[in-house]
């Protein structure tokens, strides 16, 4: 029986930051993991990520995940990959699956982060080949290169729904609907807007009726729901479809805690959770949770939480003082702090906040339609006219996002100390258009706009990630905010620097009545 | 249904192109991939029917855990596609129940 210091079950964001944080204290860790490639969710993440530096923010997912793991084998943790663990016994003892064998480990101290899995919705129609979880579209698209269809209608309007719906369209996929039962879009509004302004409607307060097909899916029927969450007759929309997504939230996968024996709790809507002290110790000493596992947050908590329980373990076996985990864990909870405040914090799980935290009205408009309204846009302090080229930040919500601040080489934009702020706009700083806060705006909620660029035209810069990249002079239509036409639109430049990451800045010529309107724009058929 | 390029990230890395039969009819994939990538981009969806009622099943998680999409890969039944990769000449069947072939009764 092969002994480690610390073992983790789980090589995602948690249970790699866990193991780093360990190793970097001079233990031995090993990490075992059931699929084939470390990292587990987070490379097929190719958005950008929301936080602020400390979070890896405006860095994508993938990109973090390759960090990551460069900075674990660089500390001489152990992964050992098609590695189940089986099980977590008394006296910290695993057993894990590798090949045909069953082999027994022992951990000085146990990390289990084994992350959730996806919920699922029972329908007519559920089980035909071509319904299937978010998270599967997003594996098939972004790690095994394949369209999982052609046409898709996304069931759920949470931030998983609305980030696969987005890459869905970036993988060539045509994206019918998304739907929701809930009456508001769930997730972040700066990612809905993303595909509302790409011409995907959004149905809140309906659910699915039936998937269509006999051999595999043809077309999907969704019905609004009563208080009740009963179908209403006579609402039926149909939808020709192969594919329908079901991201209907996620569950922690809390077996390994469960067979170990660890004291859980119901935390209502988040399931049956370990009872964790704020190091993430499980009711077993030695044992620590962290991660989705004990409580589904983002990828950037996770890896925080795993930080934490990486340096408690170490302090647990004498590898870290006492005076040292203190000191590193109170700057972890701080930076974790930041992340869980806001609209979308998990202690507002469930609450619609009608004002935001300076006392701008939400918009309902972007909770039931997933877009803007355009008359209301300009009551946000991110938004106002000017002369000569300038940002419009139309980041309506207090969501835990601060690149911009940090992007404008100017000073223009302030966020402030607390992140979950709206940005404003410094009406005596001078924009000199470079464009830093489009590409650094993980909701790609800021454009540049210039009301008068002569000839009775305005210019209107858009974050742009698709493909083929537009050159200048095509022509196209621009759609507003509800992703329906508004205008045509030229191309001026297209530009899409290393620095960007692959944002592209897409400046086209509008008329200039329509450059408070134009806010995507298509390549003419 | 191949991603040749895409805006974040880029063209797929190189693969070697293999051959592999799909109840017996030999058609290409890439080395490495899952085989249930393979069949999605030859246009396969269906993996099994079901034992008692025939129902056909496809691809649910992508990531190994439902069990979906089963097949009988090189004449062993119940291979999770989703995270079993190709090789040259992997011989993969659709499933009935517990078998390759309908009627048959499987282990």
């Amino acid at each position: 029986m092969k002994r480690y210091d610390l073992i983790v079950a789980g090589a995602g964001p948690a249970g790699l930051s866990a193991a780093a944080e360990a190793a970097k204290c001079g233990m031995r860790v090993a990490v075992f993991d059931e699929n084939a490639k470390p990292g587990g969710q987070l490379f097929k993440q190719i958005h950008k990520f929301f936080g602020s530096k400390a979070h890896k923010a405006k860095i994508r997912g993938f990109n973090i995940g390759s960090e990551l793991l460069a900075e674990a084998e660089r500390l001489g943790v152990e992964v050992f990959l098609n590695a189940p663990v089986l099980g977590l016994y008394d006296g910290r003892e695993i057993l894990v699956r590798i090949g045909d064998e069953t082999r027994h480990y022992k951990g000085d101290s146990i990390i289990v982060a084994t992350g959730a899995s996806e919920n699922m919705l029972a329908f007519p129609g559920w089980t035909l080949p071509g319904v299937m979880g978010a998270g599967a579209a997003q594996t098939m698209m972004n790690i095994n290169r394949v369209r999982p269809g052609s046409r898709v209608l996304m069931l759920g309007s949470g931030n998983v729904g609305l980030v696969v719906g987005f890459q869905l369209l970036q993988a060539g996929c045509e994206v019918v609907a998304v739907a929701d039962a809930a009456p508001r879009v769930g997730g972040y509004g700066v990612h809905a807007a993303k595909l509302a302004r790409c011409g995907v409607p959004f149905y809140l307060s309906h659910t699915i009726v039936r998937a269509e097909g006999s051999d595999c899916v043809t077309g999907v029927t969704i019905g609004e729901v009563d208080s009740g969450w009963s179908v209403i007759p006579g609402t039926e929309k149909h939808f020709d479809a192969d594919t329908i997504c079901i991201a209907v939230g996620l569950s922690s996968a809390t077996g390994l805690l469960k067979t170990a024996g660890c004291e859980m709790e119901d935390k209502g809507p988040f399931g049956r959770l370990p009872v964790c002290d704020e190091y993430g110790q499980t009711s077993i000493t030695g044992i620590y949770a962290c991660g989705d596992v004990s409580g589904i947050e983002e990828a950037s908590s996770a890896m925080i939480e795993g930080r934490i329980s990486g340096a408690a373990a170490a302090n647990y076996l004498g590898f870290l003082p006492d005076a040292a985990l203190k000191a590193r864990a109170g700057e972890l909870e701080q930076a974790l702090e930041a992340l869980r405040e806001g609209m979308f914090a998990p202690k507002n799980r469930g609450k619609i906040p009608d004002k935001t935290d300076e006392g701008f009205d939400v918009s309902m408009s972007l909770l039931t339609r997933g877009y803007l309204d355009d008359a209301e846009v300009a009551g946000y302090p991110g938004v106002r006219s000017a002369a000569g080229t300038h940002p419009v930040i139309e980041c309506t919500q207090n969501i835990p996002c601060n690149p911009c601040q940090d992007a404008c080489p100017k000073g223009c934009i302030t966020v402030g100390e607390n992140i979950v702020a709206l940005p404003q706009i410094d009406a005596g700083a001078e924009c000199i258009g470079c464009g830093l806060c489009v590409a650094s705006c993980s909701g790609q909620a800021i454009f540049l706009v210039n009301e008068d660029i002569g000839g009775g035209l305005a210019s209107v810069t858009i974050p742009y990630e698709f493909l083929p990249a537009p050159k200048p002079g095509d022509t196209g239509v621009c759609l507003g905010r509800d992703g329906k036409p508004v205008c045509p639109g030229e191309v001026l430049e297209f530009k899409s620097p290393p620095a960007f990451d692959k944002t592209g800045l897409l400046t086209v010529a509008v008329p200039q009545a329509f450059c408070g309107r134009a806010r995507f724009w298509k390549r003419e058929a | 249904m191949r991603i040749e390029n895409h805006p974040i990230l880029g063209e797929p890395e190189d693969a070697r192109e293999v051959f592999f039969t799909f109840d017996g009819k030999q058609i290409k994939g890439r080395e490495g991939e899952p085989i249930a990538a393979a069949l999605r981009a030859n246009g396969v969806l269906t993996h099994r029917y079901t034992k008692k009622l025939g129902l056909p099943r496809g691809v649910f998680c992508a990531i190994g855990r439902c069990t979906d999409c089963v097949m009988v890969v090189n004449g062993r039944p119940n291979v999770r596609t989703c995270v079993t990769p190709l090789a040259e000449g992997t011989a993969v069947e659709t499933q009935y129940g517990a078998a390759a072939r309908r009627g048959e009764a499987g282990k």
